[in-house]
């Protein structure tokens, strides 16, 4: 039974009590054991700061978006798909409460060989695409979108290649994104998508040569991830878990690996305006057709 | 008084020690010591245990599973040390990479949706030998120390069981 706010509070005007008999729960999928430790750290963090979360954690979004409809979950912490799956399920029902400075503003890239001479979107037609799973966002559902509006039809006008690695995970690894630019640097395909991060963090590391690739077009930007609720989830828990969420501090060092683990350097508000183009691919390609609400 | 080898005098008080290897068994106790850490009492001997399994490549404390690990690479490596001096083969370096799988961590962690268990699924050993000594010597010292290796022969029944050798000329 949850107690009621400001029960069992202190005199002390700075002190918090954040429903310790009820932990608020928090889901994510996991798809790397690695990744449970920096959950460990945040719900210490939590836990430090007087507001008892637990982490549930799922394999697919398919089973955590299920959980967080039917009331078994506080919090998901879901991808953009999974936020799209979240908002048609509860019909509009939920918001979204935080998010990753990171998860703001993001694009998808598509790029190319520099020698095979492609100097546009318009080059794609009739050559090979390799893109990532069937459900990620960044590398195979918004840049296929951003082709359709183009003009360019995917299977009609160009082929698609596509990298199923770990469906169900929206992307949340590289795997399949890694594979379609590999595609391409085996020359089995003309071009592949990725998110403009990986794009920075595998030009940096030696994974791809930018002298021997470029990028031949950008999406729009979109959004990522972003933690949601139901919307009748209690406005007072809400914001206990927002105001700790947002005293992590980057120019803390406590915090900071914390941060860095989680790649980011702010918590920010939740916003949905950066997901319209997904909610377009969503519907031109039929991502939700398997699923009724 | 003459005693026969092995039979202890009659006024002789049996150790703790002597009583936890009684009928071929052997008795250790586990204690929790906080900080989701035990201490292993072992005859007059003790270690620490962290976490079952531990994702986290810094954290202090080893893991059950690497305890597990670490033993069955110690079998092969002081099996065969303590081989090599009883049939006087010269062993000069010696050591050994272990690897070991689970079945699935993720159900380790709970989380929902992944099938499978938690337990070992395989071990690779790989020994290297260094060794003046013929390679026919070495290589029956390493069958001989397989045949009566405790954890080889616990382990071979339960998981995949990968045991090589690399002899270092």
């Amino acid at each position: 039974m949850i107690k009621a706010a400001g029960e069992d509070v202190s005199a002390t005007q700075n002190e918090r009590r954040c429903f310790v008999d009820q932990p608020i729960l928090v889901g994510a999928v996991l798809y790397d054991p690695r990744v449970s430790v920096i959950w460990e750290i945040i719900r210490d963090f939590f836990e430090t700061n007087h507001c008892a979360i637990d982490a549930v954690f799922y394999t697919n979004y398919e089973i955590m978006v299920r959980a967080l409809v039917q009331g078994h979950l506080d919090i998901a912490w879901n991808s953009p798909l999974a936020w799209l799956d979240a908002e048609r399920q509860l019909r509009g029902s939920c918001r979204a409460i935080a998010m990753r400075d990171t998860d703001r503003d993001r694009v998808s890239h598509i790029i190319t060989k520099t020698a095979n001479g492609l100097t546009g979107i318009e080059n794609l037609r009739g050559k090979t695409i390799a893109v990532g799973a069937k459900d990620s966002p960044q590398a195979t559902l918004i840049p296929l979108r951003w082709l359709q509006r183009q003009g360019l039809e995917p299977e009609r006008d160009f082929q698609v290649r596509r990298f199923d690695v770990l469906v169900g995970k929206h992307g949340d690894h590289v795997g399949g994104e890694l594979q379609a630019f590999q595609c391409l640097d085996r020359d089995e395909a003309d071009a592949s998508a990725l998110l403009d991060l990986n794009w920075e963090r595998w030009t940096r590391d030696g994974t791809v040569d930018p002298h021997d690739y470029r990028i031949l077009s950008t999406t729009p930007l979109f959004d990522h991830c972003c933690f949601t609720v139901r919307a009748d989830f209690p406005q007072e828990r809400e914001q206990e878990f927002l105001r700790v969420l947002f005293t992590m501090r980057y120019d803390d060092p406590k915090h900071r690996e914390m941060m860095d683990m989680e790649g980011l350097k702010a918590w920010v508000p939740g916003r949905t305006t950066g997901y319209t183009l997904l909610q377009e691919a969503v519907e031109a390609q039929h991502v939700f057709d398997e699923h009724p609400s | 008084m003459m005693l026969s080898i092995g039979v202890p005098a009659p006024e002789a008080v049996p150790s703790q020690e002597d009583l936890a290897m009684e009928g071929h068994t052997w008795t250790l106790r586990v204690c929790a010591m906080g900080g989701e850490q035990a201490t292993v009492f072992a005859r007059q001997h003790q270690f620490r245990v962290g976490a079952p399994v531990n994702f986290d490549r810094t954290d202090g404390a080893v893991s059950a599973l690497e305890y597990v690990l670490g033993a069955l690479g110690s079998d092969l490596v002081n099996g065969l040390q303590i081989l090599a001096r009883k049939r006087r083969v010269v062993i000069e370096q010696l050591e050994a990479v272990v690897v070991g799988e689970l079945n699935n961590p993720l159900t380790y962690l709970g989380v929902i949706g992944e099938t499978g268990h938690p337990g070992m699924e395989q071990v690779c050993i790989r020994v290297y030998l260094a060794s003046p000594e013929q390679e026919t010597t070495i290589q029956r010292l390493w069958q001989e120390m397989l045949e009566r290796s405790p954890l080889v022969h616990t382990f071979q029944a339960a998981i995949k069981l990968e045991l090589s050798l690399q002899v270092i000329v």
